[in-house]
């Protein structure tokens, strides 16, 4: 065993040159300089000899057990096989001498008769021979003396001996998990380390996206640094990655497969699906992406009510939904703006929409119109032109309880209902017909104008001597109060007082050819609360 | 301009008070109640003027209309004067519950024996306001007028006569068109004369037809099982229909099932007040 301490002394006749590196090493700041370098390679190389050697002399030191316990356990087979030829041989001896004994006792009788007897019975010398026969006493040994020794195979130990002047082939990397903030919509940022101080020229990086039904086809990418950003991929995918490292003498098993997943595109906010009030916005948008993403991030800045740029920011994280009530401060304006978020991080922003918080502001639903209505391109007139049927759409008032109010305008002619509904209120009825919609009623005689304040299909009997062109909607959850007003001339026309149990949607009607427009996002005047 | 005090009782937080005075208009001492808010201990309150109708006193609408509460929580003081001078002993004063006492009409007669006495409408538009701007914490310039039947009258052609005086009007049951009713016709015929065109002055229709000044908008509540509706005394659909032609805004509310007593102006006050409230508080 002796001769194998050797590379031992190798070893530490290197140390002491390491001595000095280190003293070098230690001295810089750790900045990345050459003598690092040769510090870092020479620990590697230091290493992987260490390794090597004692590899060489572990399996050694098995072959010399194994082939020594080998010898112990021939020799003592032998020394057993031996011993019991040696107790047969005994034995034989002992009934050899028995029946001696007996021949000569037989001899020495001197009874005549008895020896005839015993002569009659000729089978005696038989016997013997017989007995003697039978023992077929083998004297040669049944063991031979010598031990085999049986050729050694250490062809492994060569080889491993051979491969210590060789490189070995690189294990296989170590594949990092993705660092947030690394990807982009159509980009990942993709690390990894080597498992042991193994030599490598280059790595092969393989990725696929990870698809529903078949395994896409992989690509490859070789490097040389252990970091690459693949580019050109899907948005708010997910993709299977994996490295191998190659020198030299071969390549390295593959790492394990890493599961990286790019940004989402950024969402798209549905303008005609917003609306707000003095405390509160409701925000709508569309996912911007075809399969499903984590949540969504709502940021908002206030732009300050005289333009100054304030940037107060503040954002709201996990959103589950497309949509999303804000609390605001009355009399501002911001911009508000959406992301969407999966475990790559979040999209860019989405473009931004205004949202002022003067006054209560709605689009009216589309959808909820009669078909005979057409509206106006921005949303707020809407047009009728046949005879006899109610056709009436409803607006998008924000779900929040409180006070909103709105304005309409009409004309001298047309004849309409404006008031508030329930969202499941009788479509195909009349506004204020039902237990489930209140409105104030213009119909026009030849004459003159006459006005009913409708619910349940009841109204009082009111007379207005001027016209409202410009109607003020005033609607109070926490009073329980819908009133109307001329808000040219800041009069008051008529109060409802109803417990609203559900929210209400503003109801817009035209009982003939006629148009109105809706004017919201306007502070409430002090006289319609008071 | 002393004033006595003749009652002062709590109520709804303020105080109502009854005071007596020698009138100059009238030549009488006269009677009024006012309501003072709790505000109108630290602050200047507008004032809101109430005339009676027919029979009535100081009394009746202080003790039947439950004012208070809401001239309380808006922070009104509520001024009611007697309908009509009293203890003048004019002859004849006293024969009818439509003429003479208790019907003064808020006109300023120009007949015998009326014409020295009988100066309502000076008394409620000159008089009595110095009087009150002068003795109680109040704001001059904020005032408006209401009242019923006669007095429903009285406060349209106040407001009507005098644009801009009045920051707000409205009516319970008024006579809208005395001229054209049984009532106007009498009294105007004992205290202003035969000439129907001295009538015309005090007629909320007729003024209303030449009016010119600052916007109003008037509230009128019209009970509609009053028996004096169906009488045709009180003639709203006249007032109405040139108050649509002229462009006065006016919202008329026919009630049903009332008639035309104090519980019918109880159920209503509120509504009034707010109304008044709206320009006072302005």
């Amino acid at each position: 065993m002796a001769h194998f301490l050797k590379p031992w002394s190798i070893l530490s006749a290197r140390s002491s040159r390491t001595e000095h590196a280190d003293q070098c090493f230690q001295s810089q700041n750790c900045i990345r300089s050459p003598e690092c370098f040769v510090q870092e390679n020479f620990g590697r190389q230091e290493q992987h000899l260490e390794q090597h050697y004692n590899d060489v002399l572990q399996t050694l030191s098995q072959r010399y057990d194994d082939r020594e316990t080998g010898l112990q356990e021939e020799k003592k087979s032998k020394l057993e096989s031996l011993y019991k030829q040696l107790v047969a041989c005994g034995q034989a001896l002992d009934t050899s001498k028995e029946l001696i004994e007996t021949a000569q006792e037989v001899y020495r009788c001197q009874d005549e008769r008895l020896f005839l007897k015993v002569a009659q019975l000729g089978l005696l010398r038989d016997f013997f021979f017989l007995e003697f026969a039978k023992e077929d006493i083998d004297l040669s040994l049944s063991t031979s003396l010598e031990f085999s020794t049986p050729l050694a195979d250490l062809s492994d130990v060569k080889t491993m001996m051979d491969s210590i002047n060789v490189v070995p082939a690189p294990s296989a990397p170590v594949i990092n998990p993705q660092l947030p903030n690394s990807a982009t919509q159509t980009s990942l940022h993709v690390c990894w380390s080597l498992f042991s101080d193994d030599t490598v020229e280059y790595y092969e990086l393989y990725y696929r996206p990870v698809l529903e039904d078949t395994p896409a086809d992989s690509t490859c990418v070789k490097v040389k640094e252990t970091h690459c950003t693949v580019t050109d991929l899907l948005h708010n995918a997910q993709y299977e990655l994996w490295v191998t490292a190659t020198n030299t003498t071969g390549i390295s098993p593959a790492s394990e497969k890493a599961l990286y997943m790019t940004v989402p595109s950024p969402p798209a906010i549905k303008q005609r699906e917003c609306s707000s009030c003095p405390e509160a916005a409701l925000i709508r948008w569309e996912s911007g992406n075809t399969n499903p993403v984590d949540s969504y991030i709502v940021e908002l800045s206030e732009t300050g009510t005289v333009g100054a740029e304030s940037n107060i920011t503040e954002s709201i994280v996990a959103v589950p939904t497309c949509q999303c009530l804000i609390q605001l401060q009355a009399g501002r304006q911001y911009l508000i703006s959406v992301r969407a978020v999966n475990i790559g991080g979040p999209s860019d922003r989405s473009d931004a929409i205004t949202i002022s918080t003067t006054g209560t502001f709605f689009y009216l639903l589309e959808d909820t119109a009669h078909p005979c209505l057409s509206m106006s391109e921005d949303g707020f007139t809407i047009f009728y032109g046949d005879e006899e049927l109610c056709v009436a759409i409803l607006g998008d008032l924000i779900p929040v309880r409180g006070r909103h109010y709105w304005e309409v305008e009409v004309d001298d002619e047309t004849e309409f209902r404006v008031g508030v509904a329930y969202e499941d209120t009788e479509r195909d009825g009349y506004l204020g017909a039902n237990g489930s919609s209140w409105c104030m009623r213009h119909i026009r005689t030849p004459s003159r104008h006459k006005y009913e304040f409708l619910h349940n299909g009841w109204s009082p009997d009111l007379r207005i001597t001027v016209h409202p062109v410009r109607i003020g909607v005033a609607l109070d959850y926490d009073r329980g109060t819908l009133s109307f007003f001329n808000a040219n001339l800041e009069q008051h026309l008529h109060t409802f007082h109803c417990r609203f149990h559900n929210y209400v949607h503003p109801c817009f009607s035209l009982d003939n050819p006629g148009a109105l427009t809706v004017h919201n996002g306007i502070q409430a005047p002090d006289y319609t609360f008071i | 301009m002393a004033l006595t005090q003749v009652s002062s009782n709590k109520c709804a937080g303020g105080f109502q008070k009854v005071f007596e005075h020698d009138s100059t208009e009238l030549k009488c001492k006269m009677k009024f109640a006012i309501y003072l808010p709790p505000k109108a201990e630290t602050d200047k309150c507008p004032v809101l003027y109430w005339l009676s109708g027919l029979t009535c006193t100081e009394q009746n609408f202080i003790t039947k209309a439950g004012s208070q509460l809401a001239a309380a929580e808006h922070g009104i003081i509520i001024v009611a004067p007697d309908t009509s001078p009293r203890g003048c002993n004019i002859e004849g004063e006293d024969e009818s519950w439509d003429f003479g006492t208790g019907a003064g009409f808020y006109v300023n007669a120009t007949q015998d024996p009326w014409k020295t006495n009988y100066r309502m409408y000076s008394y409620v538009t000159e008089e009595l306001p110095k009087l009150i701007n002068a003795n109680f914490s109040t704001d001059p310039d904020r005032m408006s007028i209401s009242g019923h039947s006669m007095g429903g009258h009285g406060a349209l052609i106040c407001a009507l006569k005098n644009p801009g005086k009045y920051k707000a009007v409205s009516a319970f049951a008024p006579i809208c068109n005395p001229v054209q009713c049984p009532w106007g016709q009498k009294a105007f015929t004992g205290y202003l004369g035969a000439d129907r065109s001295a009538w015309e002055a005090y007629d909320a229709t007729v003024l209303a037809a030449s009016y010119s000044g600052p916007q109003l908008d008037i509230l009128i509540d019209q009970g509609r099982d009053d028996q004096f509706l169906s009488a045709s005394q009180l003639l709203p659909d006249n007032l109405i229909a040139v108050c649509s032609e002229k462009k006065i805004p006016v919202v008329f509310r026919l009630q049903p099932g009332y008639d035309h007593s104090y519980f019918f102006i109880y159920s209503f006050i509120n509504d009034h007040i707010k109304h008044h409230a709206k320009y006072l508080n302005a």
